[in-house]
């Protein structure tokens, strides 16, 4: 094939590589929970994970941040391989925010609190410094009216808004995304999404392990389909959805009922 | 028989500087007990693999030995080991604050084991050092469930601080049965020493149920 | 710090009849407080109500009094109101009964009142009686849920008769006590006592967490 592939588009119309996932193998036990995975991230880009449950998504983006070890291959952010090394690590992570499907806020502390903790404590900002980005980084999330409240007196979306909150709060260069809004009521996953689409047309570069399929379409600029631990396809987002090469993500797809 | 209660009234300065013995016995032993049983867990939990086993080993010998055992054989080891020469009242003090100390560690390591791994992970994902997670964000968490366990455990405390009557120390069970021995009033002496007992315990008791109720821990 | 174990081996049969003693009076006083404190939760629970406050005085009431002092209570003051003099095995199972019981009766009623209602409900809309109910569905349930209490209770009521020696029991811990005055070897006596103690203690408590993690699941609804 003298084609261009998609692959080849996106390298040469993108730019630097955030992220480079290099034959990642990560196992639990007997289970094969990563079987050598390849992708990567481009600045500015928003990739999407798709798959059925198990088959590694939320792996993956766990070994990002070193949450997970892995057994085999290589992740190389901004340039550099991921270290091993606790306190090198640590340093890694302020430079990525990630954002749970149970939200995980800190229940002890306000809105406002949970925010400015990680630029308080992590990044030793003093005290006005840090309520000043929580500030607006709630404001940028619609909660700036909830800044005094606890996470018990949020309903789950505006919970999980104050999380991406937090994790930008602390300025990071890539988003991971792991399935925010599997855990939200229908009505409020749209106003999740709908932040998360501000963060990607304002250019942030976003990892999303996502079942929102309308959002991968439309917000996505990549899409890995995943199955037992490998990405069988990935392409981009009209190429995925409107035209899959394979027989798994065609299966995938036709279970998830989508039509398109 | 004929009883007379008026020994308990004669004696009343002396059984109430014995009381005030107990209930500082059971504050000083919480005071010490309280941040070596969080340090304790912190090993524990955080610790290299030979300092994890040594403050498993500790809590565990504690907690599968009768406290009276451990104030006879820290009124006779004690003195030998470290070479001091240590009043009955540091003794039972220090054996009482082993003790608790090892239930404590228990209590804070169950606490913080029932925190949500999610927020370990968040913390961690914010670039938190273990350190800073435990300060930030799991031990101001497992204060509020360890806090019943804790008021319980100071009930029993206050009720233990009775052992170290049997090295003479100067708290309300001794006082009371020095006073019973001299007197031969056994049946007043003793009746009042259940008494005075229960009135001190008996709103502690109630307390700690009301701490259980409020903070009860709903996921 | 020399170690003579001498004073160990030569006396040998004294320490193991106060090992033996531990032994039958941390089973029957587990046995009894079982039984009673079995009977005054069922009582609480499902008794008449002017037998409520009563019992609930009770049992707080064991809360704030320590064991040292309801032995003595018992073995001391006991016989002036009845005028019967007892041996000190019997004060002391007594005492650890009264004191134990009230323990029970708090963790059966925990048990019984964390089985959920929907349980009673849907008993008692298959036709059967309170009784059937209790017998048959509510009370397994609840002792599942029991064990790890039960366990510990059990460990503690090993410890308790430790304090039995101040009362003159000739258990393990008042043996202890005896040899070590006579032989003037504290050290080895009592950290004989300790090992003792541990070997008897340790198996217990871990038995009871292992146990649990296999019945656990038939408490479950």
């Amino acid at each position: 094939m003298t084609q261009t592939t998609p692959h080849m588009l996106r390298a040469m119309a993108s730019g630097a590589k955030i992220i480079r996932y290099r034959g990642v193998i990560k196992r639990y036990g007997d289970f094969q929970a990563l079987s050598g995975v390849d992708l990567d991230v481009h600045a500015g880009e928003v990739v999407c994970l798709i798959g059925p449950s198990g088959s590694g998504k939320s792996t993956l983006l766990r070994c990002t941040n070193g949450l997970e070890t892995l057994d085999g291959g290589d992740i190389e952010f901004e340039g550099a391989m991921l270290p091993r090394e606790e306190r090198l690590l640590r340093a890694v992570r302020t430079r990525m925010g990630m954002v749970f499907q149970s939200f995980e806020l800190f229940p002890h502390l306000t809105a406002l609190e949970n925010v400015a903790e990680g630029p308080r404590t992590v990044l030793r900002k003093d005290a006005a410094e840090a309520t000043r980005r929580a500030t607006a980084m709630l404001a940028k999330v619609g909660l700036a009216d909830k800044a005094a409240n606890y996470p018990s007196g949020l309903s789950g979306g505006q919970q999980q808004r104050v999380a991406i909150a937090r994790a930008l709060a602390m300025e990071p260069d890539v988003m991971l995304f792991d399935e925010p809004t599997s855990a939200l009521d229908p009505e409020t996953i749209g106003e999740v999404l709908s932040v998360m689409k501000t963060l990607a047309d304002e250019g942030m570069t976003m990892v999303v392990v996502t079942h929102e399929m309308t959002f991968a379409r439309r917000v996505g600029d990549w899409v890995a389909v995943f199955d037992a631990g490998r990405i069988v396809e990935q392409g981009s987002p009209a190429q995925i959805f409107d035209a899959p090469l394979t027989e798994r993500t065609r299966d995938f797809l036709s279970h998830l009922g989508w039509t398109g | 028989m004929s009883f007379d209660w008026s020994v308990v009234w004669q004696h009343r300065e002396a059984l109430l500087a014995a009381t005030g013995m107990t209930i500082a016995l059971t504050v000083a032993t919480m005071a010490i007990a309280l941040p070596c049983g969080l340090i304790v867990a912190a090993l524990r939990l955080y610790g290299w693999a030979p300092v994890r086993a040594a403050a498993t080993a500790y809590v565990e010998l504690f907690r599968n030995l009768p406290l009276i055992l451990v104030v006879y054989w820290a009124f006779y080891v004690l003195p030998i080991s470290t070479g001091l020469g240590l009043s009955p009242l540091a003794t039972g003090l220090a054996a009482l604050a082993l003790n608790v100390t090892a239930y404590n560690a228990e209590t804070f390591r169950a606490g913080i084991n029932s925190l949500r791994r999610g927020q370990t992970e968040a913390a961690m994902a914010l670039g938190m050092s273990r350190t800073q997670a435990l300060r930030r964000v799991l031990v101001p968490q497992a204060l509020r469930r360890v806090l019943p366990v804790l008021a319980s455990t100071w009930v029993s405390l206050f009720k233990d601080t009775s052992l170290v009557s049997v090295i003479a120390v100067s708290e309300l069970a001794y006082v009371s049965m020095q006073i019973r021995s001299q007197s031969y009033r056994v049946l007043e002496m003793l009746t009042a020493m259940a008494a005075i007992y229960w009135l001190l315990g008996y709103p502690q008791a109630k307390l700690v149920d009301w701490i259980q109720r409020r903070f009860a821990v709903t996921e | 710090m020399d170690f003579d174990l001498s004073v160990i081996t030569e006396h040998w049969r004294f320490l193991a009849s106060g090992i033996g003693i531990t032994l039958v009076l941390s089973a029957v006083s587990g046995a009894t407080s079982i039984a009673v404190g079995f009977v005054v939760a069922l009582l609480r629970l499902y008794g008449p109500r002017w037998l409520r406050p009563i019992v609930v005085l009770y049992i707080d009431s064991m809360r704030a009094i320590p064991v040292l002092v309801v032995l003595v209570w018992t073995f001391f003051a006991l016989p002036i109101l009845t005028g019967l003099t007892m041996p000190p095995f019997f004060s002391a199972l007594i005492g650890l009964t009264v004191h134990l019981a009230a323990y029970v009766a708090e963790i059966v009623r925990a048990g019984v009142e964390s089985v959920r209602p929907g349980q009673t409900r849907a008993s008692l809309a298959l036709g059967m009686s309170r009784a059937q109910i209790v017998r048959r569905i509510i009370l397994p349930q609840a002792i599942v849920r029991m064990l790890p209490a039960f366990g510990s209770l059990l460990s503690i009521t090993i410890k308790d008769t430790a304090i039995a020696s101040v009362i003159a029991v000739p258990e393990l811990m008042r043996q202890s006590e005896t040899l070590a005055g006579q032989s003037f070897q504290p050290i080895e006596v009592y950290t004989f006592a300790m090992l003792v103690y541990f070997v008897i203690l340790f198996p217990v408590t871990r038995g009871v967490d292992m146990f649990y993690r296999r019945v656990a699941h038939l408490g479950r609804s």
